[in-house]
């Protein structure tokens, strides 16, 4: 019964076909006045096997590990995955200026706020 | 009697979907790759892989976030040791929202299937993987045979 359900939910799955173990990575997520700073940990993944995809208000990271191997294993703890995780962003995102930067397998993902969307502080004039 | 016994049905219930997710666990432990979800107990931090290739060791631990001055390694013989500090700074001037990466220091200990050669082992660190070559110690080396 268990087993009924898993596969109807893979069905939309476009990851179904692949036979890569997905993994969902940890993150830390921290807001300032002028942008939302997304760190997630995917230890192993070169820049080149990340995406990022801002569609619709969600957001999709996926990193795959390949690793290199050579020899006779004689112990293996983890392996190749492919890291993913979604989030929804609020609409206040730019888009367009969302960078990002990998060092020792920690991606830092800037989200920057649209100009409307910063506090603000009003002025109250002298009446 | 008859409340107990619907317990019972209810209980076998809760083993039947805990079994599920164990049968599953193994499919995932049998492909020896990856993270097994609260299976963790089995590995200790840092998850680690080691290969023979031969005439030395490569073993490949995962440490993202650290930099080479937080990672110490000691090697003995066929003992090693890794140890080190993961401190999580909050970037100066922001809030958290989540914070899911913890702080930690840690040490694990291993024992390797051979002596290597202290003197002679090479360590790098990248994309938050170390990897240390660890060449086997003389008597450990495989050799060739020459037979008579």
């Amino acid at each position: 019964m268990d087993g009924k359900d898993l596969t109807k939910k893979d069905k939309g799955a476009v990851e179904s076909t692949r036979n890569l173990r997905q993994v969902v990575p940890v993150v830390d997520i921290y807001e300032n006045n002028d942008e939302i700073l997304l760190h997630a940990e995917m230890p192993g993944v070169t820049k080149d096997h990340i995406t990022v995809n801002i569609d619709n208000g969600t957001l999709t990271l996926s990193g795959v590990r390949s690793l290199t191997r050579g020899g006779a294993a004689e112990w293996e703890e983890f392996g190749d995955v492919e890291y993913q995780r979604a989030f929804s962003v609020p609409q206040s995102i730019d888009v367009n200026k969302v960078n990002a930067e990998l060092k020792d397998g920690i991606l830092a993902l800037h989200l920057p706020k649209s100009e409307a969307a910063k506090p603000r502080t009003v002025k109250i004039q002298a009446g | 009697m008859i409340a107990r016994v619907s317990d019972i049905d209810r209980m076998f219930d809760a083993m039947g979907l805990f079994r599920g997710r164990f049968d599953r666990l193994f499919d995932e432990f049998n492909r020896s790759v990856g993270y097994a979800p609260g299976w963790s107990s089995v590995a200790g931090y840092p998850r680690t892989n080691l290969y023979d290739k031969g005439d030395h060791f490569e073993m490949v631990a995962e440490v993202p976030g650290l930099s080479k001055e937080d990672l110490n390694v000691k090697i003995q013989g066929n003992y090693l040791e890794i140890s080190g500090k993961r401190e999580i700074k909050v970037p100066e001037g922001y809030r958290v929202h989540r914070g899911e990466r913890g702080s930690e220091s840690f040490t694990r200990s291993l024992t390797l299937p051979a002596d290597v050669d202290s003197g002679k082992v090479s360590a790098t660190l990248r994309d938050g993987l170390l990897t240390l070559a660890l060449p086997k110690s003389e008597a450990a080396k495989p050799r060739q045979i020459s037979i008579k």
